[in-house]
C-alpha cells in the first residue's frame, strides 16, 4: 500500500515509517504541513497519516479539510495528542477517518491503517461474507461453518461480522471495543480476549481447525489458516 | 473635582441636585405669579370699593361732606396705610394725605400705578383716580412698600429652599459616593488579594441584603467553586507526582540496569517487553487523569441526552459475562424497566463497568455479582453492582473514592486505584451519588442518579432535583439511544 505519513516528530516519523514500510508498505514522509498539502495532491495514496499538530502554526485539521474540498477522499488515520471526546468528534468532522490518540504502540496504528486501506478498495455492500469454509449471511443472519450451523448472540455476530469483514487483517483489542461495544474505554479486565474465546469455542466446536489468530501484542486475525 | 465627576455616584448626586433645582423653580414661578396677581387684583378691588364708597359720600353731602369725611378719615387712620387725596378742577387740595396732586396721573378714571411723596419720601404707590361731578378729582391708594417685605420673604424662601437642596444633596452625594466608594473599594482589595493567589480571601457581606450584597455573595459563591476547582487540580498534581514517580522509577531503574547489565539478548527483550508494559501503565493512569479531568470540568454535561439507564447497564453485563462465567461467579442483573436519565451514555457505561470490573476483581470463583437498575418513585434512578468479595472496611469507606486510593484488599491486584474516582465523578456529572453500602459481606456500590431534568438546565445540585416532581416528564416522547451518532469515536467496520 502506499502510505503518507505527515508528522514533524523526527523520532516518532522514523519510527512509524520503518514500521510501516517492514510490514511491506511503501511510505513516503512529510516533516510539515505544506509539503504534506502538496505531496498529498501530487501523488495517490491509499492511506495518509495526518499528525494534528504541525509546525508553522498549521492543523492538520485544516489540511484534512483543504484536501476533501479538492475532492481527494483519499483514507486518513489522524494522529493526536488530544484525547477528549470533542476533540476526536473534531476530526472526525473535519474528514479524518479514524483517530488515535498519541503515545500509541505500534501494533494499533498499523491494524488501523490496513483497516482504512482496505476500506478504501473494498466493497462493502455484500450479501454473504465467507472465510474458508465459515460463511455469514448478512441479511438472514445466519452463520454456518462448512454444513453446521453456528448459534450466536446478537453481539457475537457483531463481532464475527467485524472479523469477516477485516479477514487477513490485524485487529485490535481497543478497535473491536469501539466497532463491537461503542465503548472508547479500556475495560481493566480482559473481558474483550474472554468474548473472542467463546467465540472460537462456537467456531471450532467440532474441533475443527482454527479461524481466529491471536496476534501478539497487537490483536487478533481472522484467515483460512490461522 | 475630575475624579470626582468620574464617580458614578457623584455624577448621579449632581443630575438629582439639578433635577431638585429644576422642579422647585418650575413650582416657585407659577406659584409667584399666581400670588402676585391675586394680591394685585385684590387691592384694586378694595380700592375701587373705597373709591365708590367715597363717591357716594359725595353724592349724598356734596363737597363740603366729602372733604368733612376724607379729613375725619386722615385724622383717624395710621400713617401710611392709605393714600386719600381730594382736589379741585385744576388738581388743588382740598383734603387728604397727600401734599399735591401725583403727576403722570391721566385726567379720565382708572387705576395707575404713580410715585408720590408720603411722609417726604417718595414712594411706589398704586391708585384709583376717580374724576367726580363738577371737575373735583378723586385718589385713593396704597403705599406698595407695605408688600415688599412680603416679596422679600418669599424670595428669601426660596432661595432658602435652593440653598437647602443644593447643600443637601451635594453632601449626600458624596456621603454615598463615600459610602459606594468604601464597599466597592473593599471588593476591589478582596478581589486583588485573591488574583495574588490568596484564594482563602472573601468578600465581606453585611446582613442588609442589598444589591452589593447579593453581589458580594454571588462572587463568593464563585470564589468558593473556584476554591474548590483549584484544590482538585493541586490535590491531583500531588497525586500524579506521587504516582506516576513510582512507575517512572521502576522503569527508569530497569532500562538503566539494562545499560549497565548488558544481558543476554533473550534477557533483554524480555525487559525491553517489561518496559514498554511500564509505559503503558504510566500512560493509562495518565489516560484515567486526563478522563477524570474533562469529567470534573463539567463540560460533558453539553452532550448530555435521554438515556435508559437500564439499557447501558444491560449492555454492560452483557459485555462482562463471559469474563464472569470464565472466573465461575454467579453474575444476575435485574431491572424493572426503562430507567430515564439524562446523561452521557458512554460515561454511565465506563461508570458500571467500572463497579462490575472493580467487583470482579475482589470476588472468589465461588462468589457472586448481582446488578440492578431501578426507579424510585421520586424518579431517580438506582443503579448498584453488588457481589461478596471482601468488600471496604469502615475504616477505608470514606476515602474509597479518593484519587489512587487502594484498601488493604486490593494491594496485588491490578489498576491504579482511580476506578471509582471516575465512577464518583460519573454520578456527580449527572447530579448524582455514589454510595458504598455493606452487603454483609461484600460492597454495595450504588449510583443514584436524578430523574431527567429540564435540559439546559446549566449545573443542577441534587437536592434541587430531589424536590422538584419530575416524573410526569418521564418517559412521554424521550427517544432513546445508546451512542448519539456524533459520539462514535471512530467509523470503521460496516
Amino acid at each position: 500500500m502506499k502510505i503518507l505519513v505527515v508528522e514533524d516528530n523526527e523520532r516518532v516519523a522514523r519510527f512509524v515509517v520503518k514500521g510501516l514500510g517492514e510490514a511491506g508498505h511503501s511510505v513516503d514522509h512529510a516533516a510539515n504541513g505544506r509539503d504534506g498539502m502538496l505531496m498529498a495532491t501530487s501523488a495517490p495514496y491509499e492511506v495518509i497519516v495526518m499528525d494534528r499538530m504541525l509546525p508553522g502554526n498549521i492543523d492538520g485539521l485544516a489540511i484534512i479539510e483543504a484536501l476533501r474540498k479538492a475532492g481527494n477522499h483519499t483514507p486518513i488515520l489522524i494522529l493526536s495528542a488530544l484525547a477528549d471526546v470533542d476533540e476526536r468528534i473534531k476530526g472526525l468532522r473535519a474528514g479524518g477517518d479514524d483517530y488515535l490518540t498519541k503515545p500509541f504502540a505500534f501494533g494499533e496504528l498499523l491494524a488501523r491503517v490496513d483497516v482504512l486501506g482496505r476500506r478504501s478498495s473494498g466493497a462493502s455492500a455484500e450479501r454473504i461474507l465467507q472465510v474458508g469454509d465459515l460463511r455469514m449471511d448478512l441479511l438472514s443472519r445466519r452463520v454456518t461453518r462448512g454444513a453446521r450451523a453456528i448459534v450466536l448472540r446478537p453481539r457475537e455476530f457483531k463481532l464475527l461480522e467485524y472479523l469477516m469483514r477485516h479477514a487477513n487483517q490485524v485487529v485490535t483489542r481497543t478497535m473491536l471495543l469501539e466497532a463491537v461495544w461503542e465503548y472508547n474505554f479500556d475495560p481493566q479486565t480482559n473481558v474483550v480476549d474472554v468474548h473472542i474465546s467463546k467465540l472460537r469455542q462456537k467456531l471450532e466446536a467440532d474441533s475443527e481447525p482454527p479461524l481466529v489468530r491471536t496476534v501478539r501484542s497487537a490483536g487478533y486475525m481472522m484467515c483460512e489458516h490461522a | 473635582m475630575h475624579r470626582l465627576l468620574r464617580s458614578s455616584a457623584a455624577t448621579w448626586a449632581i443630575g438629582y441636585v439639578l433635577l431638585g433645582l429644576a422642579a422647585l423653580v418650575a413650582f416657585a414661578i407659577p406659584l409667584w405669579l399666581a400670588w402676585s396677581v391675586t394680591i394685585r387684583d385684590g387691592r384694586t378691588e378694595l380700592l375701587r370699593g373705597d373709591a365708590q364708597r367715597l363717591t357716594d359720600v359725595f353724592r349724598r353731602e356734596g363737597i363740603d361732606g366729602l372733604t368733612a369725611f376724607i379729613n375725619a378719615r386722615v385724622g383717624m387712620q395710621i400713617a401710611g396705610e392709605r393714600i386719600l387725596l381730594l382736589t379741585d378742577a385744576s388738581h388743588r387740595r382740598l383734603a387728604g394725605n397727600l401734599s399735591a396732586w401725583p403727576r403722570g396721573i391721566p385726567d379720565k378714571s382708572g387705576t395707575d400705578a404713580v410715585v408720590v411723596e408720603l411722609d417726604e419720601q417718595p414712594a411706589g404707590a398704586v391708585v384709583v383716580h376717580t374724576a367726580l361731578p363738577g371737575g373735583y378729582n378723586l385718589l385713593v391708594g396704597r403705599d406698595l412698600a407695605r408688600f415688599l417685605p412680603l416679596e422679600r420673604r418669599f424670595s428669601y424662601g426660596l432661595v432658602a429652599a435652593v440653598t437647602f437642596l443644593a447643600l443637601f444633596g451635594v453632601a449626600g452625594g458624596i456621603l454615598i459616593r463615600r459610602e459606594l466608594l468604601s464597599k466597592v473599594h473593599g471588593i476591589r482589595q478582596t478581589v486583588s488579594a485573591i488574583m495574588q493567589g490568596d484564594l482563602r480571601h472573601r468578600l465581606p457581606v453585611r446582613r442588609s441584603g442589598d444589591e452589593l450584597d447579593t453581589l458580594s455573595q454571588t462572587i463568593n459563591g464563585m470564589l468558593d467553586h473556584i476554591e474548590h476547582l483549584i484544590r482538585g487540580i493541586s490535590g491531583v498534581s500531588n497525586s500524579i507526582a506521587h504516582d506516576l514517580r513510582t512507575p517512572l522509577a521502576e522503569l527508569r531503574s530497569r532500562l538503566e540496569d539494562l545499560a549497565l547489565t548488558r544481558p543476554p539478548a533473550a534477557e533483554t527483550f524480555a525487559e525491553i517487553d517489561a518496559a514498554v508494559a511500564d509505559v503503558d501503565r504510566v500512560i493509562r493512569i495518565f489516560d484515567a487523569l486526563l478522563r477524570l479531568a474533562e469529567i470534573d470540568t463539567g463540560t460533558r454535561r453539553a452532550g448530555f441526552i435521554p438515556v435508559d439507564a437500564a439499557a447501558v447497564a444491560a449492555e454492560v453485563v452483557e459485555f462482562y459475562e463471559p469474563a464472569a462465567e470464565q472466573k465461575g461467579v454467579a453474575f444476575s442483573f435485574h431491572t424493572a424497566g426503562e430507567s430515564p436519565v439524562a446523561g452521557d451514555p458512554v460515561l454511565l457505561a465506563q461508570a458500571v463497568s467500572n463497579l462490575i470490573d472493580n467487583s470482579l476483581k475482589f470476588v472468589t470463583a465461588t462468589g457472586a455479582i448481582s446488578v440492578h437498575v431501578a426507579r424510585r418513585p421520586d424518579g431517580a434512578v438506582e443503579i448498584s453492582v453488588a457481589d461478596n468479595g471482601p468488600g471496604i472496611s469502615d475504616a477505608d469507606r470514606p476515602n474509597a473514592t479518593d484519587r489512587f486510593f487502594r484498601g488493604d484488599a486490593s494491594r496485588g491486584t491490578p489498576g491504579v486505584g482511580l476506578g471509582l474516582s471516575i465512577v464518583d465523578a460519573v454520578a456527580k456529572l449527572h447530579g448524582g451519588a455514589l454510595q458504598l453500602l455493606d452487603n454483609r459481606p461484600g460492597l454495595r456500590a450504588q449510583m443514584v442518579l436524578p430523574a431527567i431534568p429540564l435540559l439546559g438546565s446549566p449545573a443542577v445540585s441534587g437536592a434541587a432535583l430531589g424536590s422538584a416532581a419530575q416524573g410526569d416528564r418521564v418517559g412521554s416522547g424521550w427517544h432513546f439511544r445508546k451512542v448519539p451518532q456524533s459520539r462514535r469515536p471512530s467509523g470503521h467496520g460496516a
